[in-house]
């Protein structure tokens, strides 16, 4: 319903932070659907509000779909539990580079699948910051609906090379 | 094979999916007596309190993602889009400028909202919409009308780019016109959006501050308020 077609300002920056975010990946079910509300904040001070839907899968791994306000989906990426990153979707506003650079890494501190490269700190419960140098994206998780998700979902496309 | 059996699987979810959201409707050859029809039943609307429950339908998940909230349009341009579950947020638009807020730390945190004039669109349309203008929007939209059970306005944006995200919008109004009963947003990959309307106040008299976009007043008040009949209904 709307395109914010706009990218981000990777000119700038702002606080490098010093803590290492560690979200327990014990705090989910290994099958879910997650649900969580982030703000992001960009270089400039301008904010985005975002949501994310991510279907966990302990055999398959991760796939994650972010929307803007009014459903529109900014980004879709798959993390399979080998490392690999598959961009399924991207937009004017998350292109691909982004997604798999920062966004990817994002998702994995978020959800407890990696400890590595998480910079940020957890703001209460369910609640998290990942502060880098050119971004501030703060997540809360809002549902979490236990239960396996479709397999389609963990599909690597055949073409595409990670 | 893990990849193999992934792939057969995601071949018959996708030859079972079906989409149960469109109604029967045929379509109209002239649509222009319906559609005055709509501007002139709804333009007596003054104000309007609609509760609504969003279903986010995608392929990729079993469920469809659920919210709800409240939307309140009150001339001349006012509007306010709360979100209360699962997540609270309330976006403002007035004819001038709009505003977003999010729920944290117990308390209602203003954003600093980047692109805000691409969110002053999408609300100005939808309070358009609501009000039933839909010559206004014939600028960005090819309009077309289906009449059935329900009555069905369908908007299909001219931009390109847009439609590469957005491949219609059906508005789906009850055979009276009172009011809009669902909005569909469709994908061009087949994923929708339905947002139902559940409950609606016509013409309730909203208090200062419900679309104050420093300090919003909190929605229980204006439920209370806009609950409380005017001393017109009740004559």
């Amino acid at each position: 319903m709307v395109l914010l077609s706009f990218s981000f300002g990777l000119g700038g920056c702002t606080t490098a932070p010093h803590t290492q975010l560690q979200a327990p990946r014990q705090s989910f079910p290994p099958d879910a659907l997650i649900t969580q509300r982030g703000v992001l904040t960009v270089f400039g001070g301008r904010q985005f509000p975002l949501n994310g839907y991510a279907a966990l899968s302990a055999e398959y791994g991760l796939r994650l779909v972010v929307t803007e306000n009014f459903g529109g989906v900014l980004a879709d990426v798959l993390l399979t539990p080998d490392g690999k990153t598959y961009v399924m979707r991207s937009s004017p506003t998350f292109k691909t580079e982004w997604i798999e650079r920062f966004l990817a890494a994002d998702a994995r501190c978020l959800l407890g699948l990696s400890q590595a490269d998480c910079p940020g700190e957890s703001l209460g419960p369910d609640r998290y910051r990942i502060a880098r140098r050119w971004y501030r994206l703060e997540v809360q998780t809002v549902n979490v609906a236990p239960g396996p998700q479709p397999l389609e979902s963990f599909v690597p496309p055949v073409t595409s090379t990670p | 094979m893990k990849k193999l059996v992934l792939s057969m699987v995601m071949v018959a979810a996708l030859a079972t999916g079906a989409d149960e959201s469109i109604p029967d409707a045929t379509p109209v050859t002239d649509p222009q007596p319906i559609l005055a029809q709509l501007q002139q039943k709804m333009s007596a609307l003054g104000s309007v309190y609609l509760e609504f429950s969003q279903d986010r339908q995608l392929q990729l998940f079993a469920a469809p993602l659920h919210s709800e909230g409240v939307m309140l349009i009150d001339r001349p341009g006012w509007i306010r889009w709360e979100t209360t579950r699962p997540y609270r947020s309330i976006l403002l638009g007035s004819e001038k400028s709009v505003a977003q807020f999010e729920f944290t730390d117990g308390r209602w945190n203003k954003l600093k909202l980047g692109f805000p004039q691409a969110l002053k669109q999408v609300m100005d349309q939808m309070t358009l919409m609501h009000q039933g203008q839909f010559a206004a929007l014939t600028n960005n939209y090819a309009l077309s009308v289906a009449t059935g059970a329900v009555t069905i306005v369908t908007l299909v944006p001219k931009d390109e780019t847009i439609r590469s995200f957005l491949a219609a919008l059906e508005i789906q109004f009850p055979p009276d016109f009172a009011g809009i009963q669902a909005v569909v947003m469709r994908e061009p990959g087949g994923d929708f959006t339905r947002i139902n309307f559940t409950r609606e106040i016509r013409n309730p008299k909203f208090p200062t501050h419900t679309f104050d976009q420093t300090n919003p007043l909190d929605l229980a008040a204006i439920q209370a308020a806009a609950a409380t009949p005017r001393p017109a209904d009740s004559q």
